[in-house]
């Protein structure tokens, strides 16, 4: 009796495999998959790395420059990078088929020139950083080009120039 | 590692007919029922010929998930010592890969990639890994893992460096 | 505070309670360890669920150790929760097993994490791997979260006559398991062996890794079945200590994804039973109904399974027109297509006769264990969260809770069953009723050092979290999943049985580990250990 009925339930659904690979997979709009990262747009902020919760995305300083590294491999997939983003520079793509059989190719890197101060020579932060600052604030040009310790000796000298103190209040 | 002749060949003898044992060093279940899910109607692997069989020993692959317990460690060595040559390895998810969001803690070892080490000090070679990311990994991402580790499918991902531009 | 909860507290007060606290509906009270016992069984006698305890560090705080015993008026919707501080050169407390027989599991975790030792009772290794050294306590504030102190490799040998199987055979697919003691084809005891899925999440939670905002990606992976429970009950608990007001929408959107998530683990779980009885078509219907709501979850938050919709203050992802519209096309087909299964399997002699007046839990028995979700609703204790401490949009909805007394594996899988039906209809209610405005707060704040109990009715049952805030990030957080409260209650139903029911009654607590497949059988008369397979290829879980 069971039996009869499960067949008619069997007949009547029919095949519902997708023969991926043959057949698209079941994706839906939203899905999430792996992210990527335009260099074009980077900052070397690192925004996304401080929110990446499997810290599958790291900023580390090399001897090429600044290095905003991402491993699929550990990420979670969970978008919150291209969230932070402030130069929306990271998008979340639906790409799933991330097999690899080495985890050297699990990793993706975007080498950023570093800011050398001035001054000192100090690194300061990534170029393009810099660069995304002062066009977004009335930053002056000069100041960015300094690394803090160099901004505050300048600040505080000019404004002992301006207090007129004796040798002009260098530190 | 055996030769690469021996390996091929093993690889083209499995092609049709994939018996997997799947093995969990302590994940959270989302991957182990994924590999469950590819199994059933929408999915179908039994169409590769894939099967789940009860031990190690009657493996041709093992499904790994999980980021190494550390209480799993010792369990998972052995589990993997009783797998027959040539040792075929699917290792899925962000645990199994690069250690999951608790990578670091007292707690686990860090995924399958620091097992290797390990692994050598037992004498269990390794064959063939694959690495699937994903957290979840979704069936049809299970399924194309497992066509790459047979050498069915090209592998689509790089390592890629790029400069962010000057100027 | 209520009367009901006035008269509790006032005669905890006269047995030697201190109020330290009184928030909404928490009640808080410092007790010293010489008057632990009898307020423990004050509050056992007034009906109170004991929902779990936790160890604490709090010498950075109060200069102390404490263990906090947490406990539920369902009746009442108030938590009552006793606090009992220790110095550190002196740190114990008397058992409350005898009283409270819920409080065994949680106890040896206390003193495996924190070191608080515990009295008058047989203590033993919980949730630390087997080789982890004596003296080490990882919650304690001293222990850095990223320590690795040196393994030791164990060879397990069997020792016992017959088949030469170690408790750690290669063949065992997943090292958590059940020892079985049989007398001829009748189960006398039972050990359990697990936390083999221990991964130091609550220690991880309080590490310079995380931050409030990153936890709730962290609260999903404990469990990948019933995630969104754990991501859900950790923000609303950090949102019920900071009192941050969460948009009505928000709310609503997070209990209608809930019981999507509800939808998926039972179906999963019918499906699951069903292979274990050997109804493999079962099995397969089951899944492929399931498989809609694997596909509408991905629509609505992106991702299959660990959806990461939950932020502090609301959610991530608002449903569109299109994506309610969506869920209720898939509700129509997942319950027409279910309706039509369930009449079959309910019918099927393989489910009907072997689930049927096997694996009992008497009402008594789940009372003492305090057991959750559809074991406590099998055996008579009506309990629901959703019910006992309404939260987010559940007041909006009208639902039935599932109430059986038979205690039985049938009982627990009509519950089951018609919580399905119910999930389908609460879905379509909120959407219904579904309000405007915001997903999430603009901006949150949370102040140190506030303490909150939350629970979420979890597919298993009452999930809890305790938190306690710290600066920035967590200053302990102690998740209890349901089916920690629940496996000690195998005991009672596996004595007794036949040991060919065991495997059903096994599965039947839903334990999201799906019974280990393996068990491990001791003769008791014939001297003999034997190893069972249950089913093929399901794996274990995180507790």
């Amino acid at each position: 009796m069971s039996l009869v009925k499960i067949l008619e339930i069997a007949l009547k659904t029919g095949r519902v495999t997708r023969r991926y690979p043959a057949e698209e997979p079941l994706l839906t709009p939203e899905f999430r998959g792996s992210i990527e990262v335009d260099p074009a747009k980077c900052w070397g902020c690192g925004a996304c790395v401080k929110v990446c919760p499997p810290n599958a995305l790291t900023l580390t300083p090399s001897g090429k420059g600044l290095v905003l590294e991402y491993f699929v491999g550990r990420c979670v997939f969970c978008g919150m990078c291209a969230e932070v983003c402030p130069a929306k520079a990271i998008t979340v793509t639906k790409k799933f088929e991330l097999a690899s059989t080495n985890l050297r190719d699990l990793r993706s890197r975007v080498v950023h020139e570093v800011l050398r101060c001035s001054v000192c020579g100090a690194p300061i932060a990534a170029e393009a950083e810099v660069r995304a600052v002062v066009k977004a604030s009335p930053i002056s040009e000069e100041y960015a080009i300094l690394c803090p310790k160099c901004r505050k000796e300048r600040f505080s000298r000019s404004v002992g120039l301006r207090m007129g103190a004796p040798g002009g209040g260098s530190s | 590692m055996l030769p690469v002749a021996g390996l091929a060949k093993a690889l083209r003898a499995i092609r049709r007919s994939i018996w997997v044992y799947h093995l969990n060093s302590g994940s959270c279940n989302a991957c182990d029922i994924e590999v469950l899910d590819a199994l059933t109607p929408y999915f179908d692997v039994e169409r590769f010929g894939v099967k789940l069989v009860g031990s190690p020993r009657h493996a041709d692959v093992i499904i790994f998930t999980g980021p190494v317990t550390r209480e799993s460690l010792p369990k998972v060595v052995r589990a993997l010592k009783a797998m027959p040559r040539p040792r075929l390895l699917l290792v899925l998810g962000s645990c199994g890969v690069g250690g999951g969001i608790w990578w670091d803690t007292y707690a686990t070892t860090g995924g399958f990639s620091k097992l290797e080490e390990i692994l050598k000090e037992h004498g269990v070679e390794v064959d063939r890994v694959v690495y699937v990311p994903g957290c979840p990994v979704r069936p049809e991402a299970i399924i194309y893992g497992m066509l790459v580790l047979l050498g069915l499918a090209e592998q689509k991902v790089r390592e890629v460096e790029l400069p962010a531009p000057g100027g | 505070m209520t009367d009901p909860v006035f008269k509790v507290v006032e005669e905890l007060k006269g047995l030697g309670g201190v109020v330290e606290e009184i928030k909404d509906r928490e009640v808080y009270l410092a007790v010293g360890r010489d008057k632990l016992k009898s307020l423990a069984k004050a509050l056992y006698s007034a009906g109170a669920y004991l929902k779990t305890c936790a160890g604490i560090d709090e010498r950075q705080v109060q200069g102390v150790f404490s263990i906090y015993h947490i406990f539920g008026l369902d009746e009442l919707g108030v938590d009552v929760v006793l606090r009992v501080p220790v110095a550190e050169e002196d740190a114990w407390v008397p058992t409350i097993v005898p009283e409270v027989p819920a409080a065994d599991w949680c106890e040896l975790e206390a003193r495996d994490m924190v070191g608080i030792e515990i009295t008058g009772r047989p203590v033993k290794r919980l949730v630390l791997p087997e080789d982890w050294p004596e003296e080490v306590h990882p919650l304690r504030k001293d222990f850095d979260y990223s320590t690795r102190p040196p393994r030791e490799f164990r060879s397990e040998v069997a020792e016992e006559v017959g088949v030469p199987l170690g408790p750690y055979h290669p063949a065992l697919h997943e090292p958590e398991y059940f020892e079985l003691y049989v007398d001829g084809e009748k189960v006398v005891d039972v050990a359990y062996r697990g936390f083999h899925v221990h991964r130091g999440i609550e220690k991880l939670a309080e590490s310079p890794r995380f931050t409030y905002k990153q936890v709730p990606f962290l609260a999903e992976r404990i469990c990948g079945i019933c995630g969104f429970v754990h991501s859900s009950c950790y923000v609303m608990a950090v949102e019920k200590a900071a009192r941050i007001e969460v948009p009505e929408r928000a709310e609503f959107i997070r209990s209608i994804v809930l019981e999507v998530e509800r939808l998926h683990s039972h179906l999963l779980w019918l499906g699951v039973a069903a292979h274990l009885l050997g109804y493999d078509v079962g099995f397969m219907h089951a899944w492929r109904i399931r498989e809609h709501t694997m596909v509408l979850a991905e629509y609505l938050t992106g991702s299959r399974k660990t959806y990461g919709i939950n932020i502090i203050g609301g959610v991530r992802k608002d449903l569109n027109v299109d994506k309610l519209d969506k869920t209720l096309k898939t509700l129509a087909i997942v319950r027409e297509g279910f309706v039509k299964l369930a009449e079959v399997m309910l019918s099927v002699p393989q489910i009907r006769f072997r689930a049927s007046g096997t694996g009992i839990l008497s009402r008594s028995e789940a009372r003492a264990l305090s057991v959750v979700g559809p074991v406590a609703r099998a055996s008579g204790l009506y309990r629901d969260v959703r019910k006992d401490y309404p939260y987010f949009a559940y007041r909006e909805a009208s639902f039935k809770v599932p109430l059986y007394t038979e205690g039985d594996n049938l009982a627990r899988l009509l519950v089951r069953v018609e919580e399905i039906l119910e999930s389908i209809e609460i879905i379509r209610q909120l959407i219904d009723r579904l309000p405007g405005g915001p997903i999430a707060v603009e901006s949150w704040d949370v102040p140190p050092y506030r303490r909150t109990v939350a629970a979420i009715e979890a597919p298993r049952g009452e999930d809890v979290h305790f938190l306690i805030t710290g600066v920035g990030k967590p200053y302990r957080w102690r998740v209890r999943a349901p089916t920690y409260q629940n496996i000690p209650a195998l005991r009672a139903m596996l004595r007794g049985a036949p040991l060919a029911d065991a495997p059903l009654t096994i599965a039947s607590i839903d334990p999201c580990f799906s019974c280990t497949d393996r068990v491990v059988v001791y003769d008791m008369r014939a001297g003999s250990r034997r190893v069972l397979r249950i089913s093929g290829g399901v794996p274990p879980c995180p507790l």
